[in-house]
């Protein structure tokens, strides 16, 4: 029968050919997903391969510009390995990571709590106003708290000042003490957002009736929480884990618009490091290309470690 | 043999020529279409649809100077401008990817870097190269020449000079400093008058220049250099530059020195000491008085004044360039273009070196530029000019107190400068131990 012919009923029938229909499940999930490969390939895979080759090679601007990388092994790995401006990035990296990570995910759960309560109108207005800082872009959110970090005119110090909560100025950005947790707060100002949502959407997922049950068995707010709410949300949390890890270890916008590593080392992470080896000269992209292969493999032995440890209490 | 003697040795008869045509000695046999008439005037052989430079930016002066060509030749200029820091990886990353670039520009400390890296095209056989030549200042030629070949023309010029706010020290009663103790003892008792929380606004912002500036400057004033002649560093036990540092580092100690310096680059220093709180500003570029004292940014413009170093009043000064890059659509264009931003434009004046020297007080890499009263009375609205060029008169190339900025290693082991000594004033460290990492740091750098 063809296409679109009347079947015996009188109706129509159903295209004998239709795309899909005769496609056997496997295959047809290898057709769908085609075309997406095809774009992660383009857009992920051939970037990490060619910054996986460049890594390998010594690729400086004379190499990039004739196209001829001479081959050196493991050299820049050993180079980028036994340079103690690494080893500290990494080490502030590390810092930044877990106190951006801890904050954002307690946050983000908390906040998702309480916006999601549908009998107060208020969280209505909150649940818009909680994504604004997700439309501020990355670098004109770090030049915005520069000026409230300011140690003569920030608006932090005025405020804080004013409150008495401090006796005179404190250049927050300018001290060694103080920098890095001064630039991890802009970026969680920025990023919570989408945490939240994901927090918010996994919340929306839970049913009523769950809550009402324990409520009839008398359990209170925290229990309803500690039984209910977190164990479903575990799911989510793991989610949050391993993305806002990645994402959080690879933070450069802020750094770049508030401290440029400084003072001191007090800022350097792991990829202003890889950024001032490949892109300040001498231009050492193969070393710089090293330093970040190094640091996504950090990224995917802790995005298994929470998969490995979290799951489990899920399952 | 001199920069300058292999320059001289390396001009053919030809150039020779092609230079003294521009000053008109010479008839037009013999010389390329190029250089019919004066060599600033001569149409270019070939033909572009149009040109492009990759510069940092500037106020608005490259789009003036684009409008400014494309009058004069027909030929559009697209410019790509970045900010001065990012500067070097916009060049590189646009060399890399195989784009045409025409000219750029650069700072002394990437320009030898970028000449050992094949970006820049040698100008030295380009007509009118000899004359500009003998019209830079040694500090430019330093910069501008390179094994005997001309391979970039001057941007600006500047000098490391002393900023006072005057209103704090009349009320202090002050005289200008003297000595680096006098410094010390004045910023004491101001502190303890409540004249000034922190007397002193040192430029100790991260930055090729600035935080490093700083130290080099004081270094060169107290008779000191970070490297010798033969390339061996000058930072051990005892040396000028360690002792300079630990006496920097006291400052920051006693709390005489704003926190906020360092963060401040060259104009952000300026806007912040213009606000009236600091008695003094550290030696920084002398154009700066210009944001300082401009009343359209400056609440207390005027009343920032200049005044010399210490002891003898010997400091240091810096060059900056424009080069062709080997990465040209065509030479004799490229030529065109560069002499617009670092030569003489179509009606044969210095066009851009005098309307930086009036417009942004920048020193220009021209000695007739320099004599002319593009500087006498551009730069007398923001700053004491006669002072100014007596302080010029006892400059010392930067290059010649840090010749590491000739190695390709310098911009690593600058990173490391930056990060040790920002530690060694904010207490982290002691400033024996920021010299001894940096020893040590030279020769991980070297390693590549």
């Amino acid at each position: 029968m063809s296409a679109g012919a009347i079947d015996g009923r009188g109706g129509r029938a159903a295209p004998a050919h239709r795309f899909g229909r005769d496609l056997p499940p496997w295959l047809l999930g290898i057709v769908m997903n085609v075309p997406t490969l095809i774009v992660l390939a383009l857009v992920l895979a051939y970037p990490i391969y060619y910054a996986g080759y460049l890594s390998l090679h010594r690729v400086s601007l004379v190499q990039l510009r004739t196209g001829v990388f001479p081959f050196v092994g493991l050299d820049n790995y050993e180079k980028v390995l036994t340079d103690p401006l690494f080893l500290l990035s990494l080490g502030n990296t590390m810092i930044f990571t877990a106190f951006v990570v801890a904050v954002e995910v307690v946050a983000a759960v908390a906040i998702a709590i309480l916006i999601n309560q549908q009998d107060i109108w208020t969280s209505r207005i909150t649940r818009f106003l909680i994504l604004l800082p997700y439309a501020v872009p990355p670098i004109a959110n770090g030049l915005i708290w520069a000026f409230i970090y300011n140690g003569k005119t920030g608006f932090l110090n005025r405020l804080l000042y004013s409150v008495g909560a401090i006796d005179g100025p404190i250049d927050w950005t300018a001290n060694p003490d103080t920098a890095l947790f001064a630039v991890a707060i802009p970026y969680i100002w920025r990023t919570l957002p989408f945490a939240v949502l994901l927090a918010h959407a996994a919340l929306q997922g839970i049913s009523k009736e769950l809550y009402e049950a324990a409520s009839v068995d008398g359990a209170g707010a925290w229990h309803r929480f500690r039984h209910i709410t977190l164990p479903l949300l575990m799911p989510v949390i793991v989610v949050l884990l391993v993305l806002r890890t990645s994402f959080a270890v690879a933070v450069f916008d802020e750094i770049l618009a508030i401290t440029q590593g400084g003072p001191g080392d007090a800022t350097w992470v792991a990829s202003w490091y890889s950024y001032r080896k490949g892109f300040a000269p001498p231009f050492d992209i193969g070393a710089g290309a090293a330093s970040a292969f190094i640091l996504a493999l950090i990224v995917a032995a802790l995005a298994l470690v929470y998969v490995k440890l979290l799951y489990r209490r899920v399952d | 043999m001199s920069e300058l003697s292999r320059y001289a040795a390396g001009l053919s008869r030809r150039r020779l020529l092609q230079g003294s045509a521009g000053l008109g000695l010479s008839g037009l046999g013999g010389m390329p279409a190029m250089a019919q008439g004066a060599p600033w005037a001569a149409v270019p052989r070939g033909k572009v649809d149009k040109l492009n430079f990759v510069v940092w930016t500037y106020g608005d002066i490259y789009t003036k100077i684009a409008a400014k060509f494309r009058e004069d030749w027909g030929v559009p200029v697209e410019s790509t401008i970045s900010a001065f820091n990012d500067h070097p990886p916009k060049l590189m990353s646009m060399f890399a990817g195989g784009d045409a670039i025409d000219v750029s520009q650069s700072s002394p400390y990437s320009f030898w870097n970028f000449v050992s890296q094949g970006l820049v095209e040698p100008v030295s056989d380009m007509p009118g190269a000899a004359e500009y030549v003998a019209d830079m200042t040694d500090m430019m030629k330093t910069v501008a020449v390179h094994n005997g070949k001309l391979m970039g023309m001057p941007y600006f010029s500047t000098t490391w000079v002393w900023n006072y706010f005057e209103p704090l020290l009349e009320k202090a009663k002050f005289e200008p400093f003297k000595t680096y103790d006098e410094l010390l003892e004045q910023s004491r008792k101001a502190k303890r008058d409540k004249i000034s929380e922190y007397p002193i606004f040192w430029v100790a912002g991260i930055g090729l220049e600035q935080l490093p500036g700083t130290w080099l400057q004081m270094t060169h004033n107290k008779g000191g250099v970070f490297f010798d002649k033969a390339g061996n560093h000058q930072l051990g036990p005892g040396s000028i530059a360690r002792e300079t540092l630990k006496w920097w580092v006291q400052t920051f100690t006693e709390g005489l020195a704003d926190p906020e310096s360092l963060k401040q680059q060259f104009v952000g220093s300026a806007k912040a000491f213009s606000g009236g709180t600091n008695l003094y500003r550290g030696p920084n570029h002398h154009y700066t008085l210009q944001v300082a004292n401009d009343p359209t940014q400056s609440p207390n413009a005027g009343k920032i004044k200049v005044m010399d170093s210490p002891g003898d009043g010997r400091t240091i000064g810096t060059a900056h360039v424009y080069f062709v890059t080997t990465a040209n659509r065509n030479k004799e264009w490229a030529w065109k273009l560069l002499q617009y931003l670092g030569g003489k434009t179509k009606d044969g004046q210095y066009s851009q070196a005098i309307n930086l020297a009036r417009d942004a007080m920048l020193g220009s890499g021209y000695n007739s530029v320099m004599n002319s009263e593009a500087i006498s009375k551009g730069w007398a609205p923001y700053g004491d000019v006669p002072k100014i060029l007596e302080i010029w008169k006892k400059t010392t190339f930067v290059g010649e107190v840090c010749n590491s900025m000739y190695k390709p290693w310098h911009f690593p082991w600058s990173d490391r400068l930056n990060i040790e000594v920002q530690n060694a004033l904010t207490g982290q460290i002691s400033a024996d131990v920021c010299c001894d990492r940096l020893i040590a740091a030279i020769r991980q750098v070297q390693r590549g």
